[in-house]
């Protein structure tokens, strides 16, 4: 009776970096992929299928949904991987240049989401996964519409489990910070994209409702730092938890 | 995302639910509207169901939300988007939210899907134990079909009871575990006769026990999987949700039409017959607000409506595996009714809770019960009594929480009443009776001496109300001085109105409600379908 559930799954931002990466993670692990970028690419494994699409364009983001549905089947992950860091000072930055950051950054995602959500509710189970950083904790200098955004994405994800957590709790919603640092200039110690996107791949392949809204960083769960004191009173409180790895 | 109107799936608009003609209305989609409506389908009576809150989706498996605040949040989950208020013993007025639904199978899509059958004397006088009502006016051998059939379509499993010597269900229920097991031989060895409860799951695969949530899978037999989803297969059947009833407007002793809110306007729709089954706090909330004809309400030439309201009181224990016994935990399988009836006095069953007895349970628990009481006010009190329960959990192991069912017995005093500024919130004004005090010490003892008291904790302190088991409030009797319905759950004052959940119950059994009001409706279908065919044979 218990059907073998066929995995397919959609990267954005496909055609290099860590997106082409995590999509042929996820091809080799006998996953049907789903590759999104701007442009046609030559995909590096047979399950993965290339489309092009603009995703800041809600109608194009249709359009390519509809496509994939017919094409391989409906989407049971979702990784938003789609980003833009145009490194500009403020100074430099016009509303249109700002907004349309915010627009592949977030809206790239969200338009994803809205694709995939009410497939993903009629079977009661999905995976989405929200590739993120902390820039938003910190900005740097020339990342203001980067780190608006992407730490807006953050957000969006805890804004998804507020609203589908209890109602649906096989749709697994998680951010996940690759560490590789692609986009970025002048950080030594990225990792190389193909070693995290293992751990990405593995990421999207939990299913359990145990884990949605936690956040990941490279091979394991992050969480916010705990002091003493609170490290005690977990512990006397029966409130530990192990902490999530992928490696 | 939403679902609209489909002709297929039997959902309508308020415009096409206007547009026909429906022999029957059924307003609640609940187990009794549910079970009713369906049963009208099957007997080839075209129904609308018109129900308050959502469809929603099929997938949805959430549990039912006491911290949820938001009006708009609670509503498209399924939960009753208000607080309902209460009044205890005279005391202060509390505002929570109830274990009440609003959505397409009303509360019954929450409920632990328990279909436990009442004994004779719960519905009559038997010679060394009177009704406390004088019998209902139907009697027990009259309901059997009606159980046996409603247990049949909520698929009932289960053992039978080696004291009341009712029937096993047709169903046989799933093995029990090895701790199970260890738990029932010793129960057994404490010369009590435990048997394998009555649940409404199909156990289909994938089955994950949806107790106090939305079940996701065609499994647990509620008012939306067993009443209104096979409703709509006939295709006799059609669904207008989001959908609010106001009033009931009345004209030459029958109900006219019904006003209703729904797409932000009032509208009105008509029906041959109305099946009202909005639940025992709102049934009577809307009967008392319909005052175009009547300004004490409408069907309420008795004074009674809204009164003689009962709950269970819920009486829990923890109990502890013996010493060598592997531990049980959370189990929902077990029952018995070795208590049922002490001393001549009517208490209840007793049945496993399906929540285990770990220390954020007993610590949830406790802080509850600090919460009402004076010691709130005490710094730190609520780490105390997780530290206190952490070491309980420590020391005992996991425990069984035991639910004993304290049969209420009504008193026209307690009543529910719509709130005069808002009519969404019921009004519970209820005293404690003292009788009811005097029941549950008996009940109390009993569970001290059968259990033994080293292994066993009381998790209730003092008298706690199953808000869950509201009924009583819509009461039926022969005399149309003292019941609002007849016999056949036909309102006295009314031709064409019936009510069809647990409103009609004269005393609230000593057993959960839902078998009950499942049979109730499906025995209102037969006596409404019943009566128009005499009557399109008269006209005929």
């Amino acid at each position: 009776m218990i059907q073998e559930i066929v995995e397919i799954a959609v990267v954005t931002e496909a055609s290099w970096g860590i997106g082409a990466a995590l999509a042929m993670a996820l091809a080799r692990k006998g996953v049907v992929v789903a590759g999104l970028a701007r442009e046609l690419f030559l995909p590096e494994h047979d399950r993965i299928l290339p489309v092009a699409v603009d995703v800041r364009d809600a109608a194009d983001v249709t359009r390519a949904f509809d496509e994939i549905r017919t094409t391989v089947g409906t989407p049971t992950i979702l990784i938003n991987n789609s980003e833009t860091y145009p490194d500009r000072d403020i100074l430099d930055e016009t509303p249109e240049s700002f907004m349309d950051t915010v627009r592949t950054n977030l809206g790239g995602a969200f338009n994803c989401c809205h694709a995939v959500l009410p497939h993903m509710v009629a079977a009661g189970r999905g995976r989405i996964i929200n590739v993120v950083t902390f820039a938003d904790v910190r900005p740097m200098p020339l990342a203001a519409g980067y780190a608006v955004s992407k730490g807006a994405l953050r957000i969006l994800t805890r804004a998804l489990v507020a609203d589908l957590g209890d109602r649906f709790p096989e749709i697994v919603v998680n951010d996940w910070v690759p560490g590789t640092h692609q986009p970025r200039k002048g950080i030594p110690d990225g990792v190389d994209p193909r070693i995290a996107a293992e751990w990405g791949a593995r990421l999207a392949l939990i299913r359990s409702p145990e884990i949605n809204g936690l956040v990941f960083l490279r091979d394991q769960e992050h969480r916010p730092p705990r002091t003493l004191k609170g490290r005690v009173k977990d512990r006397f409180l029966g409130q530990r938890r192990a902490q999530v790895r992928l490696g | 995302m939403m679902a609209g109107s489909d002709a297929a799936s039997g959902l309508v608009t308020v415009a096409e639910a206007k547009a026909r003609h429906w022999d029957v209305i059924v307003i609640g989609t609940g187990i009794g509207g549910g079970f009713a409506g369906r049963r009208l389908a099957e007997l080839g009576l075209s129904v609308l169901f018109v129900e308050k809150g959502p469809v929603g989706h099929r997938s949805e498996g959430q549990f039912l939300s006491d911290e949820l605040e938001d009006y708009i949040a609670r509503q498209s989950r399924g939960f009753w988007p208000t607080k309902i208020e209460t009044r205890i013993d005279g005391g202060r007025i509390d505002r929570f939210y109830g274990p009440l639904g609003s959505g397409v199978g009303g509360s019954s899509v929450f409920y632990a899907a328990a279909a436990e059958r009442p004994e004779r004397h719960d519905l009559e006088s038997s010679d060394d134990l009177p009704h406390p009502s004088g019998g209902w006016p139907v009697g027990y051998d009259d309901f059997q079909p009606y159980y046996d059939h409603a247990a049949r379509l909520l698929s009932v499993r289960g053992d039978a009871d080696p004291l009341s010597k009712l029937a096993a269900p047709s169903l046989a229920p799933p093995p029990l575990t090895p701790a199970e097991a260890a738990l029932f031989e010793d129960l057994r060895r404490a010369g009590l006769h435990p048997y394998r409860a009555h649940e409404a799951l199909r156990r289909v695969p994938g089955c994950t026990d949806c107790l106090g949530r939305k079940c996701p899978h065609p499994c647990k037999m509620d008012g939306r999987s067993a009443g209104v989803e096979p409703a709509l297969e006939t295709g006799k059947a059609a669904l207008l949700a989001d959908c609010t009833v106001e009033e009931l407007l009345e004209a030459g002793g029958r109900i006219a039409a019904l006003r209703v809110r729904a797409e932000g306007q009032g509208h009105e729709l008509r029906a041959d017959i109305i099946v009202l089954a909005a639940g025992a706090l709102h049934s009577p909330g809307l009967l008392l607000r319909s005052q175009g004809t009547h300004a004490a309400g409408c069907g309420n030439s008795s004074g009674w409506v809204g009164r003689g309201l009962m709950f269970h009181l819920n009486e829990m224990v923890a109990v502890w595996p013996r010493r060598g016994s592997p531990a049980v935990g959370a189990t929902r399988s077990i029952s018995f009714r070795d208590l049922y009836v002490q001393g001549g006095q009517r208490l209840g069953l007793v049945q496993s809770m399906g929540v285990g007895a770990d220390s954020g349970r007993i610590a949830a628990h406790l802080k509850g019960i600090i919460a009402r009481s004076a010691l709130r006010r005490l710094p730190g009190i609520g780490k105390a009594a997780t530290v206190v329960a952490r070491a309980g959990a420590a020391v005992f192991g996991q425990a069984t929480v035991f639910v004993g069912i304290l049969e209420d017995l009504a008193d026209p005093e307690n009543r529910v009443r719509p709130h005069p500024d808002d009519p969404e919130v019921p009004q519970i004004d209820y005293r404690i009776p003292d009788e009811l005090r005097v029941r549950r010490s008996l009940f109390r003892r009993s569970f001290r001496r059968r259990l033994g008291k080293h292994r066993m904790l009381f998790l209730t302190f003092s008298p706690t109300l199953n808000f869950g088991h509201p009924c009583g409030t819509l009461r039926f009797g022969r005399d149309p001085a003292t019941s609002v319905l007849d016999p056949d759950c036909k309102a006295h004052d009314l031709d064409n109105l019936y009510v069809a959940d647990a409103s009609f119950m004269p005393s609230s059994m000593g057993v959960n409600p839902s078998l009950t009001i499942a049979a109730n409706a499906l025995r209102v279908a037969d006596g409404i379908a019943g009566r128009l065919k005499r009557d399109t044979r008269l006209a005929g």
